[in-house]
């Protein structure tokens, strides 16, 4: 058994003894370990191996989670060509800073992108990358309606709808290469082709196919809607961009809804809020025409 | 006449008590956090402070806080990424791996973060190109862009 294959099984067994939850005070047993057997490479083993199996029980801090973000976002290019057009890309990003501004968490940098497909599809990854497809900005009417889909897509990144998948995926893994010993530890970018690695796979597959559940859907149409408002749009926008969808029986509407569930639900939630909502709000209507060109 | 004195009195006893309750030092509650130099995250990093650090609090505005780092700069943190109470330095599991990532503070790192190779060599063993992501990055609005919309936009 590798050195680090060691060094992780050795962690998944106190994690299970209920040792530590966090798996830090594990890392003195690990040194000891190391320093009885005298394994060669366990020290830096047990740092690496550490690092993968307290990723697969807490959440992963921010550093991580943007290199992973950036990860998922090659691998949403790969699905979907990035429309390599300047000023549509800045204005995207200008109403979504906008809105990240009044976000849950503001303190995130967040990149925003319009990718080349008639889907009606808006995607979220974590460490804040937001993509929009040409398809469903030509279903909107105006800026509120941007306002409030990409509020909705930074709702799932402030709430972090990602970290359960991912530390549920780290875990399956996690077990599967302790078994397999396919644990290979490698100094530098090795590292990320480990659990990362194997983490973005599951991450992107959610994110450009699966989607999230229905009652994160809700929870990111009730906060897309507040950040809309804060930011001084009428936060009716996504409702009505979801509502025009729901008219419409084509390929693209139908896509939109395979990987956006409850549907209806979210149309009632959505009305609600708005009615009883009193602040008003700007629609921008004229400023969003002349950016898409129409 | 008396009543406006004493008005003024209020009001400037207010003040300065909200000026103490928001000076002060706070501890850095984040494996990294970013310094900026506005209260938005578009906003260009200053330097970056790491857990356990103490910051000076200058001022309070909305939901970032002023702060004078260890270093000396000067900039603006999201209050969540402050605790009241010390906290314990650490750092980054991930960032250990980063080179450079564990040891520079600097503003030069900040900027960059863990951004490294990592994502790079994911995209090149999955066969995707990663200039998408390169083309993303440098593509989004200037600070003063994009604060400028913020504010005049949607009539904030």
């Amino acid at each position: 058994m590798s050195a680090r294959a060691l060094a992780a099984l050795t962690l998944v067994v106190l994690l299970a003894a209920g040792c530590e939850s966090t798996g830090q005070g594990a890392s003195h047993v690990l040194g000891a370990i190391g320093a009885a057997t005298g394994l060669p490479g366990f020290s830096s083993a047990a740092t690496m191996a550490q690092t993968d199996v307290r990723g697969a029980f807490v959440d992963m801090d921010e550093p991580e989670e943007v290199e992973l973000g950036r990860a998922i976002a090659a691998a949403v290019g790969a699905r979907y060509p990035v429309l390599r057009d300047p000023a549509l890309t800045r204005y995207v990003a200008l109403v979504g800073n906008t809105v990240a501004a009044v976000s849950d968490r503001p303190d995130l940098r967040y990149y925003f992108a319009v990718l080349d497909s008639p889907d009606i599809n808006a995607l979220a990854a974590p460490g804040g990358f937001v993509f929009v497809t040409t398809g469903a900005l030509a279903a909107m009417k105006d800026e509120a309606a941007l306002a409030g889909v990409l509020g909705h897509e930074v709702g799932h990144i402030a709430l972090r709808h990602h970290g359960e998948t991912i530390k549920a995926q780290k875990r399956k893994t996690l077990f599967r290469a302790v078994g397999q010993e396919a644990l290979s530890y490698a100094p530098g970018v090795g590292a990320f082709s480990g659990l990362i690695g194997l983490t973005a796979d599951a991450i992107a597959e959610q994110v450009i196919l699966k989607g999230h559940s229905r009652a994160e859907e809700m929870e990111s149409d009730r906060v897309g809607f507040q950040y809309a408002a804060r930011a001084g749009y009428d936060p009716a926008g996504l409702r009505e961009f979801l509502a025009t969808l729901a008219s419409r029986d084509d390929t693209g509407a139908r896509k939109f809804f395979s990987t956006h569930p409850g549907t209806d639900e979210r149309l009632q939630e959505q009305a609600k809020l708005r009615k009883e909502w009193t602040g008003g709000g700007r629609r921008e209507a004229a400023r969003f025409i002349a950016a898409m060109g129409r | 006449m008396k009543a406006r004195l004493m008005i003024a009195v209020a009001l400037t006893l207010t003040a300065v008590a909200v000026a103490a309750a928001q000076s002060g030092t706070r501890w850095v509650d984040r494996t990294k956090a970013d310094v900026r130099a506005g209260k938005a995250s578009f906003h260009e990093v200053v330097d970056t402070v790491l857990k356990g650090e103490q910051v000076q609090i200058l001022k309070s505005e909305e939901r970032w806080l002023s702060v004078r780092t260890p270093r000396g700069k000067t900039g603006w943190l999201f209050e969540q990424a402050l605790s009241a109470t010390a906290v314990t330095p650490g750092r980054s599991d991930f960032l250990k791996m980063v080179p450079g990532g564990d040891a520079s503070t600097s503003a030069t790192a900040a900027s960059t973060g863990a951004k490294g190779v990592y994502a790079e060599q994911y995209a090149r063993d999955k066969g995707y190109d990663f200039d998408v992501v390169r083309w993303i990055e440098s593509h989004q609005p200037t600070a003063r862009d994009a604060e400028t919309f913020a504010k005049s936009g949607a009539g904030r």
